[in-house]
């Protein structure tokens, strides 16, 4: 997606010859030692346990799928103003709490049953409609201002605006986190000795075609070319007459709606929201985005995916470092990405260097 | 006369793509030490990407440039920066929150060697080393002649000062070759005399080896011993003042632009 | 001629008058500090000695020159050379876990005595002498900066901000789940370290809770600390700094090598935290792992940001001012407005609040901090003078 001309890349790789360099072959080495590993510890716990295996995997797609909506957002707003937008995880937080406000507790729906549902999904618009409505301020009331300031502002703010949001959460719903008596029912169902619950399924039902409604957006839509335009280069694109802050806003207001959707699935399915909550999954997420190619709406979806995949295994299998690396993991993954292969799977290989 | 001197800088069959687009077309430059040069050329003939492949900035896709008989293809810039290639820039790029004095004594980094300890404890070698270095920012910034300004935030001087301050700072690497990138930028006929001279008394007083980029033909054809042209990447002409201006394939280059410049 | 010119030549912000009003306040301040608490206090009447304990007490007192001390050396960092540093919690817990290790008895299977002031009973384990500990501190703090700093000082700021935020909590994690390392205890968990040795100066004991004389040696690290900021400044490694947070490019022109002197303030920056580790450890006798999270590095943040970047005293107020108000003034005020007004606000909980707005409202109408250097006024707000000013930089070079 994120496509510079190479004319304007300063010191880029791009009219140097390829060296050969001994930290390029340290590079190709490590990752395959690192693959290697990868598929070694996978393949013993697949031969030792195949249904856990198989049951871990079902896991790891359910939170896949959702970090893969909220890297969504993270993605499309770094590709367009190549900012990373530290609120972006509260935000899906804030979007939890809301539908737990008011789906649970103000409407009273708890449990499953036909007009649940139809709250279910009229609610699911609505915390869609409250996140892109609460990004969209941010962006106008803080980012916007600080589009041309030195880098460190708007990285500063966008810190700022994280702790704000988390603030807010706080007062909300108190310190501790809360149940959320979800409307989906708890009912699970085998396949071949893997129990799959319902909610797995809605999980699926609901993000999937999420996904692709935003995927057709970004590709097929006016507004979705104006965005990728933008994206690759703004002066050009207002040249165009591209109206560049309106696209702006667009942008953010689809990773808001993407953050929402995320959110309010989060609530029923685990059953729990806490005010902390976009911290963390903000950091998963943002991970799952460069692994998979920050600017690149499918990257975000396949990052998300094999992040999932990675903590679903690294939580649940019988052999492995265990849960309590489970973070520490995906931090890890972040760091190596950033600094071997920041254009991730799907996006450029040049870096940036100093 | 200095143009038959050794090549103290000498890039070779420079070549530089990017993607499809061809930037710099197998252009070989040389400049004689002690000499004055200047590099012409309309707008997007490729004069700033062969002046950034000289300094290191880029690397060429092919070609080599040679620097004092020591390749310095690839290198790091701040590492040919240091070996005495110095450059000013077109848009100036002073640190415009540090005065005049700190902003040539930036440039002294490389041949400064205090450590953290002896910046910390104010070792006798460090404040000795700062005393000189701070001397002999004034001296530089004396013979530039805004030696009046040294306290002077960056920011805060005149465009005039500004350049000089610049040429300055460049002056604090101790070059062996100066680039100036489109130096009389914004100056008046005056000013553009009076740099003309001093580039004049640049040479006489400290042997350095000048090269210009200029828009200007007037300064162009008064200061430079010898001028290259290039258009669309490629080298078309190069010689005397006198040669380039009857040059037709020059001024057919120009055409468009103003054909009244390259023949003044 | 020459003599007079360096004379007259002397960088404007080295003013010493100015340096020294305000190492005379920050001097006062302390002895204030301790002799009130030493000698005064135990005196006084109980009203006074409640409002002095309230208000200033000796803790907080103390608390905020470890504040300072990793403020200033944050400062370093994303205030001299630029480098937005979302992770620094994490020296400063590599440096509490230093003392944790070598000024107590938990390596017990060991028994390394050097110039150290084991405890009468608790003779196993490492104990060095104070010196030793804060230099092997900072060392180690500065190695890890190093280690951090090596691949990631290339990327672009944002990523770079992102990894020091994962660092930021990969290391307290670590500490977290040290209890079982491949089998050792490295950190002790959750449980952290504790019954460090007490400090001993040539013969004069600093006991476990003689605070008076506590908060004078930790006054001293962070006088040595302002002391290290300002004379870096004025050096020749401050200047690279400062230039490249200007404008990095044009630095590596004039002859700075950019990834080393980036490296450098990363390093050297690091070490504040590292000391900082060390006098909080020995401050609160041990270290404790679930005391290190994120929202400490972005007070941090928020302090360098506050007090003006770069600024090496705008930084110690902006320092002791947050650290106030996160300690003492949210709960005071709070409980002041609450009884004066019987309201029943929960002051504390404001503190994401606090912090969070202060970040957004500083980068949008203050970005030079409260007490700006002059110089910074003017790079701060480069955005808001006219656009013609403001081609990008690619297309200065690539025009032609």
């Amino acid at each position: 997606m994120k496509e510079k001309p190479q004319m304007t890349s300063v010191a880029s790789g791009v009219a140097r010859k390829k060296k050969v360099t001994p930290s390029a072959i340290l590079m190709k080495v490590s990752m395959v030692l690192i693959i290697g590993v990868a598929v070694y510890w996978l393949g013993l716990n697949l031969t030792n346990d195949p249904k856990q295996f198989a049951q871990v995997t079902v896991n790891g797609l359910n939170n896949g799928l959702l970090y893969a909506l909220i890297a969504l957002g993270y993605t499309l707003v770094y590709g367009i103003i190549e900012l990373i937008n530290f609120a972006h995880g509260d935000l899906f937080m804030l979007g939890a709490v809301f539908s737990f406000s008011l789906l649970t507790e103000f409407l009273g729906a708890t449990g499953p049953s036909a007009k649940n549902y139809a709250l279910l999904l009229v609610v699911l618009l609505l915390t869609m409609l409250f996140c892109a409505f609460i990004n969209v301020s941010i962006e106008r009331l803080a980012y916007r201002r600080l589009r041309n300031a030195p880098r460190l502002a708007p990285l500063i703010t966008a810190v700022g605006m994280s702790f704000v949001l988390q603030w807010i959460g706080l007062k909300w719903i108190g310190s501790n986190p809360v149940n959320v008596n979800t409307v989906l029912p708890s009912t699970d169902f085998e396949i071949a000795g893997i129990v799959i619950a319902v909610k797995t399924l809605i999980i699926f039902a609901v993000t999937v075609p999420l996904l692709i409604v935003l995927a057709f957006i970004v590709n097929k839509t006016r507004r979705g070319r104006a965005m990728r335009a933008t994206a690759q280069d703004k002066d050009a694109s207002r040249l165009m007459g591209i109206d560049v802050n309106q696209t702006i806003t667009f942008t953010f207001a689809i990773a808001g709606a993407a953050a929402g959707a995320a959110g309010i699935m989060w609530a029923q399915t685990t059953g729990t929201v806490a005010y902390n909550l976009g911290f963390q999954l903000g950091l998963i997420a943002f991970t799952s985005a460069v692994l998979g190619g920050v600017g690149n709406l499918y990257g975000a979806v396949l990052g998300g995916i094999i992040i999932g995949l990675i903590q679903s295994y690294n939580d649940g299998l019988a052999i492995g470092p265990g849960q309590r690396w489970s973070q520490t993991m995906v931090f890890t993954i972040l760091i190596l990405l950033m600094v071997y292969r920041p254009g991730g799977l799907l996006g450029e290989t040049a870096q940036e260097k100093v | 006369m200095s143009l038959d001197g050794r090549a103290v800088l000498d890039a070779q069959d420079i070549r530089v793509e990017f993607g499809g687009l061809v930037a710099v077309d197998d252009v070989s430059f040389t400049i004689p030490e002690g000499s004055i040069v200047s590099l012409i050329g309309p707008n997007g003939a490729g004069k700033t990407t062969f002046f950034n492949v000289l300094t290191g900035l880029y690397q060429p896709t092919s070609g080599a440039v040679i620097f004092d008989n020591v390749e310095i293809t690839g290198d790091p810039v701040h590492d040919i920066a240091s070996g005495g290639l110095a450059r000013t820039f077109q848009n100036i790029r002073l640190f415009g929150l540090m005065t005049a004095q700190e902003n040539v004594m930036v440039a002294m980094h490389s041949k400064m060697n205090a450590g953290v300890f002896a910046t910390i404890f104010r070792t006798k070698k460090q404040r000795a080393e700062e005393a000189e270095a701070r001397r002999f920012a004034q001296e530089l910034l004396d013979y530039v002649g805004i030696g009046e300004v040294t306290n002077e935030y960056a920011r805060n001087l005149s465009y005039g000062d500004q350049r000089r301050l610049e040429v300055a700072r460049a002056l604090a690497l101790r070059p062996k070759v100066l680039l100036l990138d489109e130096p009389t930028a914004g100056m008046n006929p005056n000013e553009s005399a009076a740099f003309v001279q001093f580039v004049r008394k640049l040479k006489a007083d400290k042997g350095i080896s000048i090269l210009l980029i200029e828009h200007d033909m007037s300064v162009v054809m008064q200061v430079s011993e010898r001028i290259t042209v290039l258009d669309q990447g490629q080298k078309i002409a190069e010689g005397s003042p006198a040669e380039i201006k009857s040059n037709p394939r020059v001024i057919e280059a120009y055409l468009g632009k103003s054909g009244s410049e390259a023949s003044k | 001629m020459a003599n007079t010119a360096t004379a007259s030549t002397a960088p404007a912000h080295t003013a010493v008058s100015g340096n020294r009003k305000w190492a005379i306040g920050f001097i006062s301040a302390v002895a204030f500090f301790f002799i009130l608490n030493k000698f005064l206090l135990p005196q006084a009447t109980t009203p006074v000695q409640q409002f002095f304990n309230n208000w200033f007490s000796l803790t907080s007192m103390a608390e905020i020159m470890i504040w300072i001390v990793m403020a200033l050396g944050l400062n370093i960092i994303v205030g001299y050379a630029g480098l937005l540093d979302l992770g620094y919690v994490a020296f400063w817990a590599l440096g509490g876990y230093v003392a944790g290790w070598l000024m107590s008895p938990f390596f017990s299977s060991l028994q390394l005595n050097f110039f150290g002031n084991a405890r009468p009973g608790f003779e196993f384990g490492i104990h060095f002498h104070v010196f030793l500990v804060l230099i092997l501190g900072g060392v180690f703090t500065a190695i890890w900066g190093v280690i951090i700093g090596g691949p990631t000082l290339r990327l672009k700021s944002d990523y770079l901000a992102l990894v020091t935020l994962g660092f930021g909590e990969i290391i307290p994690q670590f500490m977290l789940n040290g209890a079982d390392i491949a089998g050792h205890n490295v950190t002790n968990g959750a449980q952290g370290i504790g019954g460090l040795d007490d400090v001993n100066l040539f013969g004069y004991v600093i006991g476990t809770f003689a605070l008076p004389e506590k908060f004078l040696m930790v006054s001293l690290l962070a006088g040595a600390m302002i002391f290290f900021s300002i004379r870096l400044r004025d050096g020749r490694l401050g200047r690279a700094w400062l230039a490249i947070r200007e404008d990095e490019l044009a630095a590596s022109m004039m002859g700075v090598p950019l990834w080393r002197t980036k490296f450098s303030s990363y390093a050297i920056g690091a070490v504040g935290g590292g000391i900082g580790g060390v006098g909080f450890a020995i401050l609160v006798g041990g270290v404790y792992a679930d005391r290190f999270n994120f929202v400490i590095s972005i007070i941090i943040l928020a302090m360098v940001v506050m007090g003006g970047m770069g600024n090496v005293w705008g930084v110690v107020v902006g320092a002791t001012t947050l650290a106030w108000i996160n300690s003492i003034g949210l709960v005071q005020v709070g409980d002041l407005v609450n009884n004066t007004f019987g309201t029943k606000i929960n002051f504390p909980s404001y503190q994401f609040l606090l912090f969070g707005l202060l970040l957004v409202l500083m980068m949008l109408f203050r970005r030079e901090g409260f007490i700006p250097e002059a110089r910074i006024r003017m790079v701060m707000n480069e955005d808001k003078i006219g656009d013609e000013e403001k081609v990008s930089d690619e297309t200065k070079i690539a025009s032609n």
